[in-house]
């Protein structure tokens, strides 16, 4: 639908664009409080209304060199550009996350407060990664600044986010230990079925019953380990999520609805008491 | 890019017909909903709170894969609201930490509005609710040292969660705090169900608003979706017969049916 853009160009559209949304901005909030209900609504209907037309309109083939087996129909061509303005209304809002952990640190640095030396981290390393992260975009290869935002990347901040990950392995253990303790009948039955699916699992637990014969061959093929836990992932476990599953996409269909023709008063507008 | 098939084309606006229906009857006629035990534990989890003079730390997730505002995360905010509704008749202090900045003054207003409602705008504390990061486990870091730090005596979880939410539930369980979580996110129900109080599951965190609020348009939707959920049980109720009886004589019924839904 739309074509890149180059040099001027791409300037004007960027300065356009800028200096449009700030209009958009400083309107919306001029527009009194009782008029700002009836705007959402409409937007909100008109966005919901494209994706629902694009969705169930009849398709024909609609090839692109991109994609020659695409299908679609005269809506198709406009969803990538309509779903664009998503990540141009993030934007707007990074700078809120911004500002507020600069309001939250901030004060608790000016007031002194408990554990304000985090909050003095807090800022050392945003300015850190900021400046390192602009410089390592220029700086030649080898250079000081792209080895500090290397060490900080790779050395600081994927180890640190690979430390949290790993922390989990340590959390299943606990409470793993806690929900299979032998209390009542359901934890029992918990229990059990979990080990047949770790046996089940793992090599040294399959060794456990390959003395059975195969469980095409006899009945008492059924018991081996891997059999049962086969059995439980796909004829107790997959149905049991199939049905939440169903559950929980009728229930988004319901909430999808009262949010897009309006009927979602209670919680996000006005009380209906 | 995906499009519907004829059966969608008549089941999907069938349903939200009766959904619908089912919202505008509420709104003149009282509708009954079955007690949800997870939901009546968030009244016990406030007052052992207050009692405690601790708080709450109530986190509506990660949202879904895309980012940004989803309606998964919006019901989860739906249910917080009423949660910081019923601790500021307490006076109970709620904490509500953000993963997405686009959430944050969404959030920011709702829970402003939630106190106003209660008649305790003095209550809104600017800094309870803070963005934390959009990292998952920069947030599952912050929110456990967040916990861990004010001692909290309640934790909520609902909303899209993902690797980090047994880190959540864990600290909340070691701090001796009340956990209550309801989360579509399938795959993290065990993990909830192992480190929680109460857990909400599957369609249950939809029924949320409707049973918390008891606002007609909730409570419609809810029976709406009933008898949506119906309509489903009888299709499959349907195609098990039909798969069964075309198996035993070897008519293409089954097969006929099936494809339908292809």
């Amino acid at each position: 639908m739309f074509t890149p853009k180059t040099g001027a160009a791409w300037w004007g559209f960027v300065i356009g664009s800028l200096v449009l949304s700030a209009i958009l901005v400083a309107v919306l909030q001029a527009v009194p409080q009782r008029f700002r209900r009836p705007i959402i609504l409409t937007a909100t209907f008109i966005g919901g209304l494209f994706y629902a037309l694009e969705f169930f309109l009849p398709v024909a083939p609609m090839p692109t060199p991109q994609d020659p087996n695409r299908m679609g129909n005269f809506l198709t061509p406009y969803v990538v550009p309509f779903a664009d303005t998503l990540p141009v209304i993030a934007g707007f809002t990074v700078g809120l996350g911004v500002i507020n952990l600069f309001l939250l640190h901030g004060r608790r640095i000016l007031k002194g407060a408990t554990g304000w030396t985090n909050s003095l981290v807090f800022f050392i390393a945003f300015f850190l990664m900021l400046t390192f992260g602009i410089l390592d975009k220029t700086a030649p290869e080898g250079s000081i600044p792209k080895n500090i935002y290397y060490l900080l990347q790779e050395g600081a901040y994927q180890a640190l986010d690979a430390t949290m990950f790993s922390i989990i392995a340590f959390y299943i253990v606990s409470a793993a230990y806690r929900a299979f303790r032998v209390r009542s009948l359901e934890a029992t039955m918990l229990l059990i079925t979990a080990m047949v699916v770790m046996l089940g699992q793992i090599t040294v637990g399959q060794m456990l019953t390959n003395w059975l014969p195969e469980q095409s061959e006899s009945f008492w093929g059924n018991f081996r380990v891997e059999v049962m836990r086969d059995w439980i992932l796909t004829k107790a476990n997959t149905p049991a999520v199939r049905a939440i599953n169903f559950g929980l996409g009728v229930g988004s269909l319901a909430v999808a609805l009262r949010i897009w023709l309006g009927l979602e008063r209670g919680s996000y507008f006005d009380s209906q008491r | 890019m995906e499009h519907a098939s004829t059966t969608v084309r008549i089941l999907v606006p069938l349903m939200s017909v009766i959904i619908v229906v089912m919202i505008l009857t509420a709104r003149r006629k009282q509708l009954f909903i079955r007690r949800i035990q997870g939901l009546t534990a968030i009244d016990e989890a406030i007052g052992r709170a207050t009692e405690m003079g601790r708080p709450m730390v109530c986190t509506t997730g990660l949202g879904g894969k895309q980012g940004g505002i989803e309606i998964v995360t919006l019901q989860a905010l739906s249910i917080v609201t009423y949660i910081i509704r019923s601790s500021a008749r307490f006076g109970t202090r709620s904490i509500v930490p953000v993963f997405d900045s686009q959430m944050l003054p969404v959030t920011q207003e709702a829970v402003r509005d939630a106190y106003a409602a209660e008649g305790r705008p003095e209550m809104y504390n600017p800094d309870d609710v803070r963005f934390l990061s959009s990292n998952q486990f920069a947030y599952a870091a912050s929110v456990a040292g967040l916990i861990w730090r004010e001692k909290a005596a309640a934790n909520f979880l609902f909303g899209y969660y993902y690797a980090e939410s047994l880190i959540l539930a864990e600290t909340g369980q070691q701090v001796g705090a009340i956990q209550v979580a309801g989360t579509p996110t399938t795959t993290q129900i065990p993990f909830f169900i192992a480190a929680c109080d109460y857990v909400i599951i599957g369609d249950e965190f939809y029924a949320a608003s409707a049973y918390l609020s008891r606002e007609p348009t909730a409570l419609g939707s809810l029976v709406g979706q009933d008898i949506a959920k119906g309509i489903l049980i009888a299709i499959v109720l349907a195609g098990t017969a039909l798969v069964s009886y075309s198996g035993v004589t070897g008519s293409p019924l089954g097969t006929q049916f099936t494809n339908l839904f292809k």
